[in-house]
């Protein structure tokens, strides 16, 4: 069972490895906005479905991603490039955890939030004051293929931190945190470095992300690399699918990838309406995520506990 | 002379212009088993928090083996090995029984071997609380009694020197009570540490332990061994009233 799980994901990376040669442009767009969300969604949850610190900066990683891009790519490699993004993001979360990770619940989630808006307007008034202009031209852009393996290639690596983070200690500190900080520091878990680090571990793959997407607008502005719906797609997918699984983020991607461009090709006025609507839906009658209604290996640890079957046994 | 394991002198605490704890001076040596009561508001719980960081003292000087550990964030206390239970047990509620005891025992420095260790570890300490047939079950669905067992094994497993109880009896029948004294009784011994005992059921808790603290009003009423406690006509004054254990 195991071994066909992995036999069949390496089939799926294959394929879509193999896209760029039998898939349209349209087909390898529809992918790359797919695995780019899978990507987000999974570094999201690796901190904050763990954790349960909703932070709202993957625009501002995707951001500062995207601009470290605009900056290197005339003059650096492709890699160093896609590195450039990862680090400038990493660097970013860690002042921004040495800053706003003390705050708990609400706060937390507002202060990241407002952050990136800042970060948006510094960027720009930063400009304009140095340079004279605002937003910068793309020069030197790769290939459609080269940008969606690299993308392809960010989710991948999103998807085995994920899983490596969920099985070690540090992923056991994590959802120790999100159950109870205080306790988890009574028994010995540093739990500020902890979460900064996870924070920073949260922002490299949007931060590469933001340097490999970039290169798909030919120039590029604080308003379209910083845009909060980057990080409202971000929550969305983790949460339509899951946060607590990785099959979550991934099948949340797929489906609201599907579900974004079936609707703006139908009904171009209103998608955005229908999409709340669907969404809603699914919030309300899905709660834990699509990835909830897929049978689990384990689920009595997490589920089936919860009702009388826990209470006969008591004090046996 | 080797230093106590715990010492406070003169310790106070205030919450706004309420005195939770006042002129505590209190020393406890390395493999003592020390009971602690009061009437509610005494400041006992405040004691415990004191001893394990989560607040900080307003006044007076606090020391673990002769470490300063003012200012110290609550994880460094128990690095240095204080661990402690909660009146209202605080397990991670939606981790299975086994994780919350596995997480004292995952944290990176504390274990030399790795996972396999881990699972006979942890399996120790799960059958030496009973918690075995429990152990896949989500630690917020059992019963609160339950709870205080995995807290316990929570503790237990960051390798305390000294363990802080804090009404661990609580909710349980008069036999039921005996049968987790006795189990202290016997993990301290095992282990070798210093327990420190807070429990409302004062018959229990006098016939275990080898030395009684009073608290009362934030202040130390008496100390020493039960046998004098019992009798010690302040304490019955104050708290134990005429219904005292003999």
């Amino acid at each position: 069972m195991r071994r066909t799980g992995w036999i069949l994901c390496a089939a799926i990376i294959a394929c879509l490895a193999a896209l760029p040669w039998f898939g349209s442009n349209f087909t390898i767009s529809l992918a790359l906005s797919i695995t780019m969300y899978a990507g987000l969604a999974l570094s999201w949850a690796m901190f904050s479905g763990t954790t349960g610190y909703i932070a709202l900066s993957s625009s501002a990683f995707f951001g500062v991603g995207a601009y470290a891009c605009a900056i290197l790519l005339e003059s650096w490699p492709w890699p160093i490039v896609i590195l450039g993004g990862a680090l400038t993001a990493a660097l970013l979360a860690l002042l921004l955890g040495l800053c706003v990770l003390h705050l708990r619940g609400t706060y937390f989630a507002i202060l990241t939030f407002g952050i990136s808006e800042l970060l948006k307007n510094l960027v720009g008034y930063v400009e304009k004051s140095q340079f004279g202009t605002v937003g910068r031209m793309m020069l030197g852009v790769p290939s459609l293929s080269v940008i969606y393996w690299t993308v392809l290639g960010l989710a991948v690596a999103a998807a085995i931190i994920y899983w490596a983070v969920a099985r070690s200690d540090f992923g056991a500190a994590l959802r120790a945190i999100g159950s109870d900080e205080d306790r988890a520091a009574t028994l010995g878990l540093n739990v500020r470095n902890t979460k900064i680090a996870a924070f920073c571990l949260s922002a490299i793959i949007p931060g590469s992300l933001g340097a490999a997407v970039a290169v798909r607008w030919t120039y590029i502005d604080p308003q379209i690399v910083f845009n909060p719906f980057i990080v409202f797609q971000t929550v969305l997918v983790a949460t339509i699918g899951g946060a607590s699984r990785l099959a979550g983020p991934v099948l949340g991607a797929v489906v609201f990838g599907l579900l974004e461009e079936l609707l703006r090709l139908h009904f171009a006025h209103y998608y955005l309406i229908l999409l709340g609507i669907l969404l809603i839906l699914s919030v309300l009658y899905v709660p834990n995520g699509l990835a909830s209604l897929i049978p689990s290996r384990r689920p009595q640890l997490l589920h089936r506990a919860g009702g009388k079957h826990a209470l006969p046994n008591d004090r046996s | 002379m080797p230093y106590p394991m715990i010492a406070l002198d003169d310790l106070a605490v205030r919450f706004g212009g309420v005195a939770a704890l006042s002129g505590v001076t209190f020393t406890a040596g390395a493999s003592e088993f020390i009971g602690v009561i009061g009437p509610n508001g005494a400041g006992k719980t405040t004691l415990f928090n004191v001893i394990s960081g989560m607040v900080s003292p307003s006044a007076g000087a606090f020391r673990i083996d002769g470490v300063d550990l003012i200012g110290q964030r609550a994880h460094v206390f128990n690095r240095v090995g204080i661990a402690r239970t909660f009146q209202t047990a605080r397990v991670f509620r939606n981790l299975s029984v086994r994780e919350n005891v596995e997480f004292g025992l995952r944290l990176p420095g504390r274990r030399g071997g790795r996972a396999r260790h881990l699972r006979t570890e942890a399996d120790d300490l799960l059958d030496r609380l009973g918690l075995r047939p429990q152990a896949g079950l989500t630690a917020g669905s059992l019963p609160p009694t339950r709870q205080r067992l995995i807290e316990i094994g929570m503790a237990l497993a960051t390798n305390p020197r000294v363990l802080l109880l804090d009404e661990v009896a609580a909710g349980l029948t008069q036999g039921e009570a005996k049968t987790m004294a006795s189990l202290i009784r016997d993990l301290r011994s095992e282990r070798d540490m210093c327990v420190i005992w807070i429990e409302h059921n004062v018959e229990v808790l006098m016939r275990t332990v080898e030395r009684v603290l009073v608290l009362h009003h934030g202040e130390v009423l008496a100390d020493g061994p039960p046998a004098r406690i019992t009798k010690d006509p302040v304490v019955i004054d104050a708290y134990l009233g005429e219904t005292a254990v003999d």
